[in-house]
């Protein structure tokens, strides 16, 4: 299976889209996860996330390889975005090419899964108009001043 | 070795990266010399996995000082 990751701090919708291939290529899967207008209950205007780079990418090539042993697919695409990312736009943008759908539907949801559980990302601040609260999964969660600029 | 720490474990130790200096260690070593360096990480413990050089370590896994170790707390990435 062709495996492309991606982390960047663009912003996902403007990157050149993988194209699906031709021929034995029956079904062209893409899913986008996008940043909602509310976290921890609070209405936001967008999510900062940070990666350890260099293994977040190691890990999704594995997970991805993995995968594909139980889900055999053609291709993959994976580009996930850090930085911060205002509400709407794209995290993560997964675009997957199959002979036929249900692997390619399979794949797709056990690798979001696994992202979820083992790829180090992290949605680490909520940005809430001119102040961040800090959103670790760890606890209560805490408002913080913040200076960051959009 | 080099110690990375990510998301609130950033702000938790007041650092991004750390140099540590201890000799060839397990996991138990290797939280022993965290705790003494940065004793605001004990209530992590639990919850954070231990990497070396980009994988994630397991309990035969050695730390070395020529090592890059990450603290990483639960992920939330997509």
């Amino acid at each position: 299976m062709q495996i492309e990751v991606q982390l960047t701090n663009a912003r996902l919708e403007d990157l050149p889209p993988a194209r699906p291939p031709r021929g034995a290529t029956g079904a062209w899967v893409e899913f986008r996860g996008l940043i909602r207008d509310t976290e921890a209950g609070q209405p936001i205007v967008g999510l900062e996330y940070e990666a350890y780079e260099r293994m977040a990418r190691s890990e999704m090539e594995r997970l991805l390889t993995e995968l594909a042993r139980e889900y055999p697919c053609q291709a993959v695409q994976v580009l996930h975005r850090t930085g911060l990312i205002p509400v709407g736009e794209a995290a993560i943008i997964v675009r997957i090419a199959a002979v036929h759908r249900h692997e390619a539907f399979a794949l797709l949801t056990r690798f979001m899964d696994r992202l979820k559980e083992d790829v180090p990302i992290w949605k680490c601040r909520a940005r809430v108009a001119d102040t961040c609260f800090v959103s670790t999964g760890i606890g209560p969660t805490s408002l913080v001043n913040d200076s960051l600029q959009t | 070795m080099q110690v990375l720490f990510f998301a609130h474990l950033k702000e938790v130790t007041g650092c991004a990266q750390a140099e540590l200096s201890c000799g060839e260690v397990d996991a138990r070593g290797l939280w022993e010399a965290l705790l003494e360096r940065f004793p605001q990480l004990a209530p992590y413990r639990s919850m954070v996995r231990l990497t070396c050089n980009a994988h994630y370590a397991t309990s035969e896994t050695r730390f070395g000082p020529s090592d890059e170790v990450a603290l990483i707390p639960p992920v939330s990435g997509g």
